[in-house]
């Protein structure tokens, strides 16, 4: 096969499948609308500290499995799943589960920065005032900014409106926004689709530096991004069947590696060399 | 070749002069924003005219009187106009707010019920004033036995401007865009920490606007007084919400009444009086929407 001109990152996950360690198990995943039923039938496991992708064309339905691992999509009348997507041991959509408990430790950045009309600091110390922290304030803003790189840009301004900064700095300031709650896994839906090549790279690296401590899910339309990013793979497509309905489709979830290397499904090949979508 | 005359552009750039439907069009938009405006400055000029005379101290510090109309003032319709608005503002706001929160965050708009519910709110807005005067009457004046108090004028007005109050915070809330929401939420708020730390404060300018402009309608209202039987001529600032009271619609409708001529000079004052305190409200909702106008 023809190689895509991308940048793939080297094999730093072990080869072995079996050497995957689980934050999320999906088990037959099936996300409906209504009666419409968007994603079918997905399986597959997202490793602890790696950055897993999901890539396809539009209508894949990518974002709305993001969506499923905060129950974000709890928040669409009528959307309910069929099938499983546990959280270490738990079925996230377990009788029992709060969902407030679920987003509290899975942490979500979105499309378009949406900072809050407030000041820097208060976008920061607010998931942690909403979640009861109260005390050393000053330090969790700090941190959190420190590790979205973002503070040495705003140590001086942090009572000024959010809305001043940059587009890649207000997205910076939503991840640092997330990463105060402390979670585990931070979901990222196109976070860099709204931002100029330069924010971009600084997203890119700083994600780098977050897989050190954090599970990071992205959901991204540039699959440069996946490649350059990405330790896992997943692939989603939109099939017709036989009834004529779109559903979204997991093809194949892999090694970033190998799905650009040598993917093992030819919808996967077609859609990396740029034949399709 | 050589080009002598000036070349022919590809691309006709040059004026063609404007339509004649264009320049009509503009008349006619010009005209009807004047139609409005000279009737406005005709009837403030009028007044203040006929009012000058009266416009003296006298008015404010005198209580109203149907013998001495050069030494009669509005004293008790200023008094018994502001108790309404405050009681009307403390009663009607809270609720509206709180049901149009309801409705926009909570409310499932599939269910059937909150479509009666949203479209005859739509229908509340649109009756005539009178008609809650009737209900006024009817109910809490005579059912509920308050009689012609302030109370009773103040929760009849609370209803009619609830549908206003309801519907234009409803149009503020909805205003918030619903990525604030997800990202409180997707921070592990809860629904109520969502609406109460991000949609309220982002919409409190929006809500204060059309909070003001529904009790600035209210102020005017006489019909719903008159209906309660309101008493016309009244020497006495309210001292509480039971007391009886009268308005400034209602003494101006009392001064004009008379029929001697120095009446009409007195409500023509009273009308400048009342058109100031509308002027006040609606400079302090501008003020407050372009003072927190959010810009996202």
């Amino acid at each position: 096969m023809s190689q895509p001109n991308v940048t793939i990152r080297g094999p730093e996950v072990p080869n072995t499948p079996g050497s995957l360690d689980p934050v999320f198990t999906v088990e037959d995943l099936s996300v409906f609308y209504g009666d419409y039923e968007a994603v079918r039938n997905v399986d597959m496991m997202i490793g602890r500290r790696e950055i897993t992708a999901m890539i396809g064309p539009s209508g894949c339905g990518k974002s709305t499995v993001l969506r499923c691992f905060n129950r974000m999509n709890d928040l669409i009348p009528g959307a309910h799943i069929k099938g499983k997507i546990l959280y270490h041991d738990e079925n996230l959509y377990g009788d029992h589960v709060d969902p407030i408990e679920v987003r509290r430790r899975i942490g979500m950045v979105f499309q378009k920065p949406n900072p809050f009309p407030k000041s820097i600091y208060e976008n920061v110390a607010y998931g942690p005032k909403v979640n009861g922290i109260k005390r050393n304030m000053d330090t969790v803003v700090e941190e959190a900014l420190t590790k979205a790189a973002l503070w040495d840009e705003v140590k001086d301004k942090l009572k000024q409106n959010a809305l001043s900064l940059s587009g890649g700095q207000q997205q910076r300031l939503c991840i640092a926004r997330a990463i105060a709650v402390k979670p585990e896994v931070i979901l990222m839906d196109e976070p860099c689709s709204a931002l100029d090549p330069i924010a971009t790279t600084k997203i890119e690296d700083l994600m780098q530096e977050l897989r050190q401590e954090y599970t990071i899910l992205i959901v991204t339309h540039n699959m440069q991004q996946a490649a350059r990013v990405s330790d896992r793979t997943a692939f989603f497509t939109a099939e017709v069947d036989d009834a004529g309905v779109r559903h979204g489709r997991l093809v194949e979830f892999d090694q970033t590696t190998r799905i650009f290397t040598k993917p093992s499904d030819k919808r996967t090949e077609d859609y990396i060399t740029g034949r399709f979508g | 070749m050589a080009v002598l005359s000036t070349p022919k552009s590809a691309v006709q750039l040059a004026s063609k002069g404007r339509p004649l439907k264009e320049h009509l069009f503009r008349i006619a938009l010009l005209s009807s924003l004047a139609i409005a405006l000279i009737f406005l400055g005709m009837l403030l000029i009028y007044t203040l005219e006929e009012g000058w005379g009266r416009l003296n101290p006298m008015l404010w510090e005198n209580m109203p009187s149907i013998r001495r109309p050069e030494t009669a003032g509005i004293q008790s319709g200023i008094f018994g106009t502001l108790w309404i608005i405050s009681l009307t503002a403390l009663m009607a706001l809270p609720t509206g707010i709180l049901a149009a929160i309801y409705l926009e965050e909570y409310a499932d708009r599939g269910r059937w019920y909150n479509k009666i519910i949203e479209l005859n709110i739509s229908n509340l807005a649109a009756v005539p004033s009178i008609v809650y005067g009737i209900l006024g009457l009817g109910i809490i004046a005579r059912w509920l036995q308050f009689g012609f108090t302030v109370m009773t004028g103040a929760i009849t007005i609370s209803l009619l401007v609830l549908p206003i109050v309801i519907i234009s915070a409803r149009e503020a809330i909805r205003a918030v865009p619903p990525s604030i929401r997800e990202g409180s939420l997707a921070l592990g708020a809860t629904q109520w920490q969502t609406i109460w730390r991000q949609v309220l404060p982002a919409s409190i300018p929006g809500i204060a606007t059309g909070s003001i402009l529904a009790l600035s309608r209210a102020i005017g209202e006489a019909a719903p007084f008159l209906m309660l039987g309101a008493a016309t001529l009244v020497r006495f600032n309210p001292e509480g919400v039971w007391s009886s009271f009268t308005v400034l619609p209602l003494q101006i409708y009392n001064f004009i009444s008379q029929s001697r001529e120095e009446f009409h000079v007195l409500a023509a004052a009273a009308i400048v009086v009342l058109l100031a305190i509308l002027l006040v409200m609606n400079s302090v909702a501008i003020w407050l929407r372009n003072r927190y106008q959010k810009r996202w």
